[in-house]
């Protein structure tokens, strides 16, 4: 390799970056108009959990709450104060009852601020941004433990657990800090992420996707951690409709990797294609895996989507 | 194939350079543009069944590769302008184009052409075989006329080949073929293959001139024939002339021909300075030449023309003999110098016209101031040497110095005219051999000069030239004879001042085009300008013994200008073609020259010689639009 050649390569990164368009102020995220509609989010999650004890999930792991979840046989060393006798009278089995365990939801917002998300204007890591800090804000507001966590092929960025509406400044503060740069490795990240975090929860996954090692790695490894994973997809439409043609030499802004390609209108059509098969791919994987998986179109208002994302249920319910 | 451009080695230095530029940027490959995309790995998914067609693709490229290379070798042979060899040896051709008056005819004429002439389709037959010259062949193109003009140099060049037959022009003269054959013969002296070709109607006359008959040498003749009919009637003769002594009327006589093989019903009209003056309808038999005299006619003072048409409308083949032109003599009095004493006789002879504007002068007065001219001086009984604007001279008993004719001094007494020449103008109608003469002197007449009257004892009546200028001397004094009392002393007077007066105006009445002309000039000067009929460009003549001499090719009106521009004195002449020879326009079919006939032109085939740098241009041309076209539609690439 010439040394004209390593300069070009080493320049490269520099100039496409000069070439970019400037991203929006980080400050005009979370404008007052945003601020109202978050508490107007609060107040529908409110209507839409109504009846419901704040702070009180139930979680799968049996203890010593109230309500009755399941029976198992009985096996020595067992609190005798737990044993069904109504069972054992009436089919002379011993079985122990089960009560769920209460216990406050850990929710977990994970952010990829990968390159990827920057594509385009920001507009992805900017639509993200903001779900995420609606997403807090009605966690917050519904005392949950928030942790948001920003991920690339590691963790980035973590704001640690926070509760009640009162920290949801600091969250705003921890999302404005953010600039999407780096690879995607959600695989990598997430096994530092539930090496970090012990208490199992419900892990937002807020990313593009655009994971060149597979999207499936980072989920597989939340789920088989015993988190529960829910996926919102940030989809910019513009990413599948390139403005390209003739002779061009692509690269992926967040790896470099190039390729010399000869756009026509028959190629770009086959990209689309690809696109859509790799959305579809996504959503059948997290549907044959009962994964909750919301797509998050930018063109959509986020608070639209966040009512999207609170019907669709799992979140707070 | 040989190359008429750039040279071989430099072709193939050119041809070396741009290829390995084209070679070295297809390896360098130009740097495509960088275009960030959010996910390459979807990208990958479509390019991977690209890549199977890679080879294909590899193909294309190579495929560009040589049609640039295709596209440079098509440049580089074009501008090495390729011929072909010639399937015989190189020609050297000389084509002779008949500008004769006869190419004129519209014999040719077509629907879509009215007006094409025999010379245009003489054009057509020049560009033929232009076109068809072979790579090596060389051609000269002259126009042969009263003259023999080349229009082109011995070459090769289409283009400039025809523009010289762009430059081809039917004059009104007849052609002068044996000159033109001599030219011919002698450009193509020494030169292979020489051929000469003679486009024409084949109304060239004999090849024969002064120096005997033309030959050909080596050369080849061929000949083109063009034109078709015959039918013409053509004015072959106009002339007019003023009656000396009633100067208003004037007298015309021309001649009509019919050329045609059938007879012709024609208008024939007299046009004075451009009114009708007579107009008549003739009949003329088929190869009938028919003289036509019109006696006292008036309405003009200075320019007639003669227009003959069928009677039945429209004209014949031949429309340029149909008009004829010729000049009126000015109608001015006729300027009398009289230098003498006082003679009642002379006085009253001068009395007898009023076309005379008489000057009498004393001899002792003689000269006369300086700037007046006169058209004939009469010296009474003295003989001074003539003053410049004398015009012609008249002697009457001369003595002195200034004697055009040695005087006797002994006298001659009781002497008659012995000898007489009847048939000079001089003397026309006059009867004067039986006049008496009481005292008279011998003149002794130079060589060159003429005795008209004679008595045994010597010259008494003598006529001649002195320093340009007319003279007639008679050898008494009238008064001293019976002459005066009789009515052939009147008529000598007028005659005398007729004679030298109407020899220019008889001249004036029209040239005959193709020849060269004399004409006389108003003042004596060195510059002399002509202007054609329907002309606005003016042509200087030489003067020669105080006349213009100019090659006419047109019949019409001339203007002639003679002294420096802005002073200059205008006058006019006629000229015409008046040539029966070149009326009679029926085309022959052959052509015989030293004995031989004139075989058909043979060889001269339009594509033999193809240009072919066109040719390639216009193929890398056709690559570069398909090349074009099919990398914006993504075919090739």
């Amino acid at each position: 390799m010439s040394l004209l050649d390593i300069f070009k390569r080493v320049s490269a990164p520099i100039a496409r970056m000069s070439k970019r368009p400037p991203p929006p102020a980080a400050e005009e995220l979370f404008d007052d108009d945003f601020q109202r509609k978050l508490e107007y989010l609060a107040i529908v999650s409110r209507r839409v959990f109504a009846g419901r004890v704040r702070a009180e999930r139930r979680t799968k792991k049996s203890g010593s709450g109230v309500e009755f979840a399941d029976h198992r046989d009985y096996v020595p060393g067992d609190d005798f104060r737990y044993l069904d006798w109504n069972v054992y009278r009436r089919f002379g089995r011993l079985l122990v009852r089960l009560y769920e365990e209460e216990e406050d939801l850990s929710i977990y917002l994970v952010i990829d601020a990968s390159s990827s998300m920057g594509f385009s204007s920001k507009r992805k890591f900017r639509y993200a941004q903001r779900l995420c800090a609606a997403l807090a804000y009605v966690g917050l507001a519904n005392l949950d433990r928030i942790t948001i966590v920003a991920t690339t092929d590691r963790i980035e960025e973590r704001l640690p657990t926070a509760r009640g509406k009162a920290r949801i400044f600091k969250v705003l503060q921890f999302l404005r800090g953010l600039e999407p740069s780096g690879t995607t490795d959600l695989g990598d990240a997430m096994k530092t992420f539930v090496a970090q975090h012990k208490r199992r929860g419900l892990v937002i996954l807020l990313s593009d996707l655009y994971d060149p090692h597979g999207f499936e790695k980072g989920i597989n490894v939340v789920r088989y951690n015993k988190f529960e994973p829910f996926v919102i997809h940030i989809v910019d439409a513009s990413d599948a409709a390139l403005k390209l043609s003739g002779d061009v030499r692509i690269y992926d802004c967040e790896t470099g990797d190039e390729r010399e390609v000869t756009v026509t209108p028959k190629v770009l059509a086959q990209y689309r294609q690809a696109y859509q098969a790799y959305l579809s791919e996504i959503k059948k994987f997290c549907t044959e895996r009962q994964v909750p998986y919301v797509p998050a179109d930018v063109e959509v208002p986020f608070d639209d989507l966040v009512l999207r994302v609170l019907r669709r249920g799992g979140f707070l319910a | 194939m040989h190359f008429l451009g750039l040279p071989s080695s430099t072709l193939l230095a050119i041809g070396i350079a741009a290829g390995a530029i084209i070679v070295g940027l297809y390896i360098l490959k130009l740097r495509r543009r960088p275009v960030p995309v959010p996910f390459s790995n979807i990208w990958q998914r479509i390019l991977r069944d690209q890549d199977a067609t890679s080879l294909f693709s590899q193909l294309k490229r190579i495929l560009s590769l040589l049609l640039q290379l295709l596209l440079l070798a098509l440049l580089v042979l074009a501008l090495g302008d390729p011929r072909g060899f010639a399937s015989r040896s190189a020609r050297n051709v000389v084509v002779l184009v008949d500008g004769s008056a006869s190419m004129k005819a519209v014999d040719v004429a077509t629907t879509l052409e009215p007006n094409r002439t025999r010379m245009e389709a003489a054009k057509d037959e020049a560009k033929k075989i232009i076109r068809g010259l072979g790579g090596a062949d060389r051609m000269l193109l002259a126009q042969m006329d009263a003259a023999v003009t080349p229009l082109s140099t011995m070459t090769g060049e289409v283009a400039d080949l025809e523009a010289s037959v762009a430059v081809l022009r039917a004059t009104d003269t007849r052609a002068d073929f044996a000159r033109s054959l001599r030219f011919a013969t002698d450009v193509l002296r020494g030169l292979s293959s020489p051929e000469i070709i003679v486009i024409s109607d084949g109304n060239l006359g004999e090849p024969r001139d002064s120096a005997g008959e033309v030959h050909l040498g080596a050369a080849s003749l061929s000949f083109v024939p063009v034109g078709s009919g015959h039918r013409n009637v053509a004015i072959t003769e106009f002339s007019v002339r003023r009656y000396p002594l009633d100067r208003d009327r004037y007298e015309v006589m021309l001649e009509l021909y019919n050329t045609s093989t059938q007879p012709e019903e024609i208008e024939l009209d007299l046009i004075g300075d451009g009114n009708l003056v007579d107009m008549t309808k003739l009949r003329l038999n088929a190869g009938e030449r028919l003289p036509r005299f019109y006696p006292n006619l008036s309405g003009a003072r200075r320019t007639l023309e003669a227009v003959i048409k069928l009677a039945g409308g429209g004209h014949d083949d031949l429309p340029a003999d149909d008009r004829a032109y010729a000049l009126l003599p000015d109608q001015r009095r006729i300027r009398v110098l009289c230098v003498t004493a006082g003679n009642t006789y002379l006085e009253a002879a001068l009395l007898l016209t009023t076309y005379l504007d008489v000057t009498y002068l004393a001899p002792g007065e003689y000269p006369p101031p300086s700037g007046q001219s006169f058209d004939v001086t009469i010296f009474d009984g003295v003989a001074p040497r003539p003053a410049p604007g004398s015009g012609s001279l008249l002697y009457l008993d001369p003595s002195g110095d200034g004697s055009p004719v040695k005087v006797d001094p002994a006298p001659l007494v009781n002497v008659g005219f012995d000898t007489i020449d009847k048939k000079s103008p001089f003397l026309k109608w006059t009867a004067i051999d039986d006049v008496y003469i009481g005292n008279a002197h011998k003149l002794t007449p130079q060589p060159g000069d003429k005795v008209i009257g004679a008595s045994e004892k010597g010259a008494l009546l003598v006529t001649g030239r002195r320093e340009g200028e007319r003279f007639v001397a008679l050898g008494f004094d009238p008064r001293e004879s019976d002459l005066v009392l009789r009515i052939a002393w009147p008529l000598f007077v007028l005659n005398v001042l007729t004679e030298f007066v109407a020899e220019d105006i008889s001249y004036l009445s029209s040239f005959r085009t193709g020849e060269v002309w004399h004409v006389p000039i108003p003042t004596l000067s060195d510059e002399v300008w002509v202007t054609s009929p329907g002309s606005q460009v003016r042509h200087r003549a030489p003067v020669q013994d105080g006349r213009a001499v100019y090659l006419g090719l047109e019949a019409g009106f001339y203007t002639l200008e003679v002294g420096p521009q802005g002073g200059a004195i205008k006058s006019e002449f006629a000229a015409n073609l008046a040539d029966p020879e070149e009326s009679s326009i029926e085309p022959k079919t052959s052509v015989v020259v030293d004995g031989k006939t004139a075989g058909p032109v043979a060889g001269f085939h339009i594509g033999v010689r193809s240009e072919w740098w066109i040719t390639l241009l216009l193929l890398a041309m056709a690559i570069t639009t398909v090349e074009w076209a099919t990398y914006h539609r993504r075919i090739t690439v």
